[in-house]
């Protein structure tokens, strides 16, 4: 199963977590514990803090993107979002490199990171690295708890960024306590 | 051949609503609704729960007004506890303020938030722009300073919401009897004078003014079509003080007429002695109406346009003056008109930055009497919450049993006392604008949209579910064939 992840992954493939440990960096995970697998971004978030991974970056949970994150963002130099996906192209995670786009698919209380980082530019002049760790997740009913599947992606999604960072040596079942 | 015409879902408000548009073999229209087609369930699944679980879970209703949800169900439970305003055995001062403060920031950013993202980018970039491009990210493009601004007014609002409640969304701090904390110097200075991460309360008033000042460029350069569009009469209704002047947070229920009588002035613990709710097997949502007038005559509004018609003055210099200008434009009567609610937005974003000014330089919230501890003989079972929300009233009704688990809870919220005003603007605005036209555009379709969205509803409150937002316009014949579709 890793094989055909990591194919999935571009050149980020190498990133770890060493990228972002520095106050400079921000890790914002996104999502809703309350919906099941929408919950996979705070529970990576939640598994950086229970280890003290990546203990310089800031780190930020919050339920949707919304505008005032382009203001967040402009402050740092490398930012790392990590989202439920529910890509079925995705097997189990996908860490990429984003890239700045208006995207003009707007509702009113959410909003892409693209577009945020597009806002960032236009509305601060400067814009920082952006990737993205999507998770693979399944289901997204009112209920908390993230499937059984969903857990075993964001422990591969987790031990793959962490794998060769120099914090402690990851514990692949770690982020599901 | 007569036509249907659907807009499913509406878009930019909060929730899963869809429109109908009956036409006739002329093209006018015959019959036009708003339908909320979500499922209700948290009334439900909040029985068994303790008491004091209400206002932390209920508030999870919405990721808007969670702060509104939050403190009604606190003031439910302060009844409940013995402590509330049915025994007038009240919290104390430094409780209510850091409340009030945390519903003002609230409604900064929630105004903030339906003003700026929904309805200023049809005021400046026009309602028949290119559906990609009449929205927030277009403003963005249009006025990047302005929206800088914009979200300084968003981060500033939430920022003072964490400082109060404890979080950005869905905090804890309104406790049964009080509160669990005040506002340090240190903290409220931050917000005063500003830093290097959020600006000052004056440079918040500065932006709200220039809020303002948009709806007042657009007024005067589209007078007419703001002043027709969407008339729709009701009663208006909103929490008033014993002056007749708007209370966000507490007071009795003023319902005034067109001429600003008032018809009906209750106690909101009698609110169920007063109103009905009728039903429609097409929506989800209720239509509250006051019970002696019926449903046609009995319907009130509530939100920014109903507290702006119904109060007789504000507290604060710069609304009050905004509010003279209103109620001089409008010759002293209530304003009926769907768009003026945008002008009253925009003069509550001001009156909310205002308040908070006041608030903030009140040396209450350093106090430490957070709570008053209620004896288990003061135990009543049952509480009412009633505040102005952003959208307009709400109410939580809430009865336990002596165990102290919830065995009822009723939720009324501002969209559903909306209701029948909102399906009455949706005639209007269909009338005006598709009624005997051969072709419909899109501008067209969105004029409907502008209407429901100048209310701001959030049918996820109205009816408590979640859904996602795209839009699906369906063309039907009058035997309800597909004719076209598009989706947004």
């Amino acid at each position: 199963m890793m094989r055909k992840e990591i194919k999935l992954m571009n050149a980020e493939s190498d990133l770890t977590l060493d990228h972002f440990n520095d106050d400079s960096a921000l890790i914002y995970g996104i999502g809703n514990i309350g919906r099941q697998d929408d919950g996979l971004g705070w529970a990576f978030v939640d598994w950086l803090e229970t280890t003290s991974a990546c203990a310089n970056a800031e780190k930020v949970k919050f339920y949707q993107l919304n505008l005032e994150d382009a203001d967040l963002i402009s402050h740092k130099q490398r930012v790392l979002f990590v989202d439920a996906s529910k890509d079925t192209a995705v097997d189990s995670f996908r860490l990429y490199k984003a890239e700045s786009k208006m995207d003009f698919s707007f509702t009113s209380h959410a909003m892409s990171i693209e577009t945020i980082m597009a806002t960032c530019q236009m509305c601060f002049g400067k814009i920082p690295d952006v990737y993205v760790l999507a998770i693979r997740g399944y289901e997204w009913e009112l209920q908390i708890g993230l499937t059984e599947q969903a857990k075993r992606n964001l422990n591969l999604a987790s031990a793959h960024i962490y794998r060769t960072a120099t914090a402690p040596s990851p514990k692949t079942d770690c982020c599901l306590q | 051949m007569g036509r249907k015409l659907i807009i499913d879902p509406v878009t930019r408000i909060e929730g899963h609503g869809k429109v109908t548009i009956q036409l006739d073999d002329d093209n006018n229209v015959i019959d036009a609704k708003l339908l909320v087609v979500e499922f209700r369930g948290f009334e439900k699944f909040i029985q068994g729960h303790p008491y004091w679980e209400a206002p932390m879970l209920l508030q999870r209703i919405c990721g808007i007004c969670f702060v509104s949800h939050h403190l009604c169900g606190a003031k439910a439970l302060d009844d409940m506890v013995g402590v509330g305003y049915s025994t007038h055995n009240l919290i104390t001062p430094t409780a209510e303020k850091m409340r009030r403060l945390g519903h003002y920031a609230q409604q900064l950013q929630s105004h903030a938030t339906a003003y700026f993202y929904c309805i200023v980018p049809e005021m400046m970039l026009g309602m028949d722009a290119a559906p990609e491009k009449r929205n927030v990210l277009g403003l963005v493009a249009a006025d990047p300073e302005l929206i800088k601004r914009v979200v300084m007014l968003r981060k500033w609002g939430q920022e003072l919401i964490q400082a109060v409640l404890g979080k950005k969304m869905h905090g804890i701090s309104s406790i049964p009897g009080g509160v669990n904390n005040n506002l340090t110097a240190e903290v409220r200075d931050r917000f005063i004078k500003g830093d290097a991460t959020i600006p000052s309360i004056d440079q918040m008033l500065e932006y709200s003014m220039e809020g303002l000042q948009l709806f007042y460029d657009f007024h005067e350069k589209n007078r007419a079509m703001v002043d027709s569009f969407g008339d729709a009469p009701a009663l208006d209704m909103c929490l008033v003080d014993d002056n007749g002047d708007v209370d966000y947070y507490h007071g009795k229920m003023r319902i005034v007429d067109n001429d600003k009588k008032v018809v009906r002035e209750l106690d909101y613990h009698d609110y169920l002695d007063h109103f009905s709710e009728a039903t429609e097997e097409w929506s989800y949502m209720k239509f509250p109406f006051l019970k002696e007038l019926g449903r046609e005559k009995g319907s009130v509004r509530v939100g920014p346009l109903a507290r702006v018609n119904v109060t007789k003055s504000y507290s604060t210099p710069l609304a009050q003056a905004a509010l003279e200008k209103f109620h001089a434009y409008n010759k002293g009567k209530c304003s009926n008109k769907a768009l003026h609610t945008n002008w009253a937005r925009a003069i509550e974003i001001l009156h909310s930055a205002e308040l908070i000014k006041v608030l903030l330089r009140d040396p209450d919230l350093q106090k430490d009497q957070l709570l008053v501890t209620p004896t288990e003989a003061m135990w009543t079972g049952e509480g009412v919450g009633v505040v102005e929300a952003p959208r307009g009233t709400l109410l939580h009704h809430y009865r336990a049993n002596k165990e102290g688990n919830i065995t009822f809870a009723n939720l009324v919220v501002a969209t559903t006392q909306n209701n029948q005003v909102m399906n009455r603007t949706v005639r209007s605005v269909a009338e005006a604008y598709l009624g005997g036209q051969a072709e419909i555009t899109e501008g067209m379709m969105n004029a409907i949209e502008v209407g429901i969205r100048a209310f701001d509803p959030c049918l996820s409150c109205a009816t408590h579910a979640l859904g996602e937002m795209p839009l699906e316009v369906t063309l039907l014949d009058a035997k309800g064939n597909q004719i076209d579709e598009r989706r947004k």
